[in-house]
């Protein structure tokens, strides 16, 4: 093994009351359980599992809202509709290009700000943690509203600030072609949620075992073997918990690009592309597939990190 | 937020401000209290008494309100008009009355309609027939295009309140040193011209938005065609679409030259009516196409001493540009039309309350506070309009002459394909897009494609 | 650490605050300028002025954001209240109790957590028209609850885990009855989890967008993130720049706020508890 970890520590187990008859206290734990959690978790079916279900139902049929009439059972046609279309695959490109960059970057910058903010004095820490936390609190809206601001050709002093580096000039049109569109998306969403994937690194680094860290100084390895074989192994959990949260964040981005481009010059994602079939233009029947296609990518990322990866859920949050 | 609205209101820059606004919706805001105490109660607004009009309007400069204050007033207590606001940019409200009225609610009872959606709410059964008397009163007197963008299938299914168009606004001195006769029509092919030997603009709105549609249908109904040939109110799937005919491709072309032309800015991909606006008050400004609202913008500008007075008063507009030398101009037609919820406890109240609106009196008071030109001929010889808007005789001529934009239940589909194929303008191929376009939009109706 | 390494880390931290601060700070430059003064090119407005505040607050567009204003506080406060509650009782249940489906209950708000809210918006908006919650604070406070409980029942079970429990036991030897020793060891205990766990459910709830547009449409219940998209210019053409960005700056005081009081319990609450300031 090439790098250096130390074997997991047993969990704390819940503290309860002593032990009496096993089968009579689960029996009353069992009950006592679902009586105080019962609420919770109906009210969590109730507001997501309806409405899934209703959406599964309604995308198997030819329905629009101004003419619900000639509402007609299609089966599977919406789905075939969707999946033989460009447009979906392109806003699932644009979708996972956003992910992939974003969280990539994230996760850098992240780790960076984590580290700073280990090492930074302590007199310094409550400031930085205070500005850290500014973005993860600002509205999704007012981030892309200042973003969309601050490259606009008109409002905008981005243009007349970086005039000098190469391809930016005065009549630089961000909004006006894709990628330059998708550059400000991601740079909005990775302002906005940086400080959420480095508050998690920031607790993985918590978790490294100094031990470790001077076992591996007193060996001789340097800065950076350090950072490899001791540091980012110890936290492969954090990063990993880090990861999936975000990954799963960003696959559903809806709000920056509504306000930033509205969907134009092909930086549609697919929350967007729902919204537009079932808000706009009121295909209820097509608008429910997209729904359910989305649910079904989330759902298929979700559960890849967590076979693939091996992703503990339970001992990154604690169990 | 690059959503164009159709209509427009510049805020009264001389007149009253939007003082009225404030009193139906301070009951509204007083009514969420109760509604939460209830737990569950009926939608917000005045639902309950019969008497209570509830009217959605679109965001102006508070002119609406004022109205709805002033016919409240008239009506001496048989109606009480209040007003609830829709959001700004006309595909939003669209959606937002649609998704009401398709869960048949009865707390809308007039509405304040862009024209292009008219028809699919007239068709979804949305609206309210109007009666055969209200139908003779409020379409006389009233300009062409707003008769016809109030009109679904042969019948008056709204009722024309106030009437927007686009006209070729020119800097005079910009025209002179290019040596421009404005007072014979102008083509396209002429003010991109004169822009680039003077080194000006040409503005107009390239951005990927309803006003593209606004943009290209005025062009393909200039060269003497329309985007939709057969209209089709049962089945979309016989939607006949004339966007590769002749005039669909001379379009085309004229939309890339402009786009292609030195004569538009550089955020032509993204430029709406208001940065088109910016773009003609600034010292390159030469020409654009725009509403009647670049003026008391530009007054306004002035006023605060941000821009030089000189300025507007280098302001001069004229009938749109043609496309061909030979054919006249068709510009873009919207504004504002009132339709009556098919859900409504009182049609008739409703009714009584539209004829109300737009009177001329209103119309008048709308145009010369808010900006919002009236349909009504009549109100184009008040003085008081004549002085607010010296240019108010070309505004009429100008609506006499537009063209709506296609009358469709699926005028979303329609004019979002539009927009999809046409947009960025620069890259528009004469034939082809047309073909694509084409196939897109029949491919949408019949629901093979998503949107 | 070296003085060098002091000065390094020192910039580090200075970056990191000009990084985090700069959108704010230009959207806060952005609501001082006046309509004309909007593309000047330049960060700062050339003469700073309050009208785009006395637009939004005082003047015509007051009738829109303030009853907005008040319904995303009440109806945010109102969704992290209930949630709280139930998450509760239910991260009590989890931290405390050995019961089957424990695990599911986690699972179950994993899931919900990861869930796109484009999916849930249509089908509620027809529930909610035929049973009447169609713009009102119920029909806001109950989808919320979807955003707010997941994390919720998550971050307050963690912190749950680390309360001492047998103090309780302890106290209740000392002859507290069950309700004092409750009241007097386990609820000061447990306060700092559940008062974190609340700010940063009302940090989610006060975030919402695509509910607040799809399922108001007056300002019975209309939230602020939904009202921006009705301000108007000068003209409906002319883009409401100033007033956006004035309303954008009156929503983010309350969570700057939250976070300038409370930062070093949300990181716990958002690290559960793993990071001691």
């Amino acid at each position: 093994m090439s790098t250096t970890t130390l074997p997991p520590t047993k969990k704390d187990a819940p503290v309860s009351a002593p032990k009496v008859r096993a089968s009579d206290r689960a029996r009353g734990e069992k009950r006592l359980g679902w009586l105080l959690a019962g609420p919770a978790f109906a009210v969590m079916l109730l507001v997501t599992a309806y409405p899934i279900l209703q959406a599964t139902y309604e995308s198997l049929f030819d329905y629009r809202l101004t003419d619900p009439e000639n509402r007609s059972f299609t089966g599977l046609t919406n789905y075939w509709v969707i999946l033989t279309d460009s447009l979906w695959w392109q806003s699932i490109g644009v979708t996972a290009f956003i992910t992939v960059v974003t969280v990539a970057v994230e996760l850098v910058l992240g780790f960076g700000l984590a580290l700073v903010m280990v090492k930074a004095l302590r007199a310094l820490r409550p400031v930085l943690r205070a500005a850290i936390l500014i973005p993860y609190a600002v509205i999704t809206v007012v981030s892309a509203f200042a973003w969309q601001f601050a490259f606009d050709i008109q409002s905008g002093f981005v243009n007349s600030w970086f005039a000098w580096l190469p391809g930016v000039s005065e009549n630089t049109d961000w909004f006006g072609d894709r990628w330059t569109a998708l550059l400000v998306i991601c740079l909005a969403e990775i302002w906005k949620t940086t400080p959420f994937i480095s508050l998690l690194l920031l607790a993985g680094l918590a978790q490294v075992p100094e031990v470790l860290q001077e076992a591996a100084k007193v060996d001789g390895a340097t800065r950076w073997q350090r950072l490899w074989k001791v540091t980012i192994p110890n936290m492969k959990a954090a990063i990993m918990v880090a990861l999936l949260f975000r990954t799963l964040d960003a696959f559903r981005v809806f709000d920056s690009i509504f306000i930033m481009t509205n969907g134009a010059n092909g930086t549609e994602s697919v929350s967007f592309l729902a919204y537009r079939q079932t808000i706009a233009r009121l295909e209820i029947g097509l608008g429910s597939a997209v729904s359910v296609l989305l649910f079904l990518a989330v759902v298929l990322i979700a559960f890849s990190f967590i076979k693939l990866f091996k992703v503990d859920l339970s001992q990154a949050r604690g169990e | 937020m690059s959503a164009i609205p159709d209509p427009h209101s510049p805020r009264a820059r001389t007149g009253v401000p939007g003082q009225g606004r404030a009193r139906p919706r301070r009951l509204a805001g007083a009514a969420a209290g109760a509604l939460l105490a209830s737990g569950l109660a009926a939608c917000g607004g005045g639902g309950g008494d019969a008497s209570t009009l509830t009217w959605y309007i679109n965001p102006d400069a508070g002119g609406q309100a004022e109205i709805a204050a002033r016919c409240t007033e008239e009506a001496d207590g048989r109606y009480t008009i209040e007003t609830a606001l829709l959001p700004r940019d006309a595909a939003s409200q669209r959606e937002q009355l649609i998704r009401r009225l398709a869960a048949n609610d009865d707390s809308i009872d007039l509405m304040s309609l862009d024209p292009p959606f008219i028809p699919e709410f007239a068709q979804a059964g949305f609206l309210a027939p109007v009666p055969d008397d209200v139908a003779d009163r409020v379409t006389e007197g009233v300009v062409e295009s707003a008769v016809e963008g109030s009109t679904w299938d042969g019948e008056l299914v709204a009722v024309p309140f106030w009437a927007n168009t686009q006209l070729l606004w020119y800097r005079e001195s910009v025209a002179e040193e290019a040596g421009l006769d404005m007072s014979e029509p102008v083509t396209w092919e002429q003010i991109v011209q004169a822009a680039e030997e003077t080194g000006t603009l040409v503005g107009a709105q390239g951005t990927r938005a309803e006003s593209l549609t606004v943009w290209f249908n005025a062009l393909i109904e200039s060269a003497g065609g329309s985007i939709i040939t057969e209209a089709s109110p049962g089945d979309p799937s016989q939607i006949e679409l004339g966007l590769t005919s002749e005039a669909g491709v001379r379009a085309t072309e004229v939309m890339q030259m402009v786009a292609e032309s030195d004569a538009v800015g550089a955020a032509f991909s993204t430029a709406n009516e208001d940065s088109t606006a910016t773009g003609f008050e600034s010292e390159s400004g030469g020409f654009q196409v725009n509403y009647p609202f670049v003026y008391p913008r530009a007054l306004g500008a002035a006023e605060a001493g941000t821009l030089d007075p000189s300025v507007p008063e280098d302001y001069a507009a004229t009938i749109y540009p043609r496309v061909d030398e030979e054919t006249p101009a068709a510009p873009p037609y919207g504004g504002i039309n009132l339709a009556v919820s098919a859900f409504s406890e009182s049609p008739e109240l409703a009714y009584e309350a539209a004829e109300c609106i737009v009177s001329d009196e209103n119309q008048a008071y709308y145009f010369v506070t808010n900006g919002n030109p009236a349909s009504s001929t009549a109100v184009y010889d008040d003085p008081e309009v004549l002085e607010a808007f010296p240019m108010a005789p070309v505004i009429r001529e100008s609506l006499e002459q537009a063209a709506p934009r296609p009358q469709t239940p699926y005028y979303n589909e329609i004019s979002v394909g539009i927009q999809r194929s046409y947009h960025p303008p620069s890259s528009v191929q004469p034939g082809e897009t047309g073909e694509n376009a084409t196939e897109l939009i029949k491919a949408v109706l019949a629901k093979e494609d998503l949107l | 650490m070296s003085t060098r390494n002091k000065v390094l880390w020192g910039i580090g931290g200075a970056l990191i605050v000009v990084y985090c601060l700069f959108p704010i700070a230009w959207i806060v430059s952005v609501s001082l300028k006046a309509p004309s003064d909007l593309s000047n090119g330049s960060f700062l407005p050339s003469t700073p002025t309050w009208q785009n505040y006395d637009l939004i607050l005082f003047g015509g567009a007051s009738d829109l954001f303030l009853p907005a204003l008040v319904n995303s506080f009440g109806i945010c406060l109102i969704a992290t209240a209930i949630s709280c509650l139930l998450a509760m009782f239910a991260a009590y249940a989890i931290a405390r109790l050995d019961f089957p489906g424990k695990k599911l209950i986690l699972s179950t708000a994993l899931a919900v957590a990861i869930f796109p809210v484009i999916s849930i918006v249509t089908p509620l908006f027809n529930l909610w028209r035929n049973i009447g919650l169609y713009d009102t604070w119920p029909g806001l406070i109950i989808p919320y609850l979807s955003l707010t409980l997941p994390i919720s029942i998550w971050t307050m079970s963690a912190f749950f885990r680390e309360i001492p429990w047998e103090m309780e036991q302890a106290a209740q030897v000392d002859g507290a009855t069950t309700w004092q020793a409750f009241r007097k060891v386990i609820v000061p205990l447990a306060a700092p989890g559940v008062f974190t766990t609340a700010i940063i459910a009302f940090f989610i709830a006060w975030n919402d967008f695509i509910y607040g547009i799809s399922l108001t449409s007056t300002e019975a219940a209309r939230p602020v993130p939904a009202a921006l998209g009705l301000f108007t210019g000068a003209s409906q053409f002319e883009e409401p720049t100033g007033a956006i960005s004035a309303a954008a700056v009156i929503v983010t005081i309350p969570v700057v706020v939250l976070v300038l009081l409370f930062q070093r319990r949300i990181v716990a609450g958002l690290t559960n508890g793993a990071v001691k300031g």
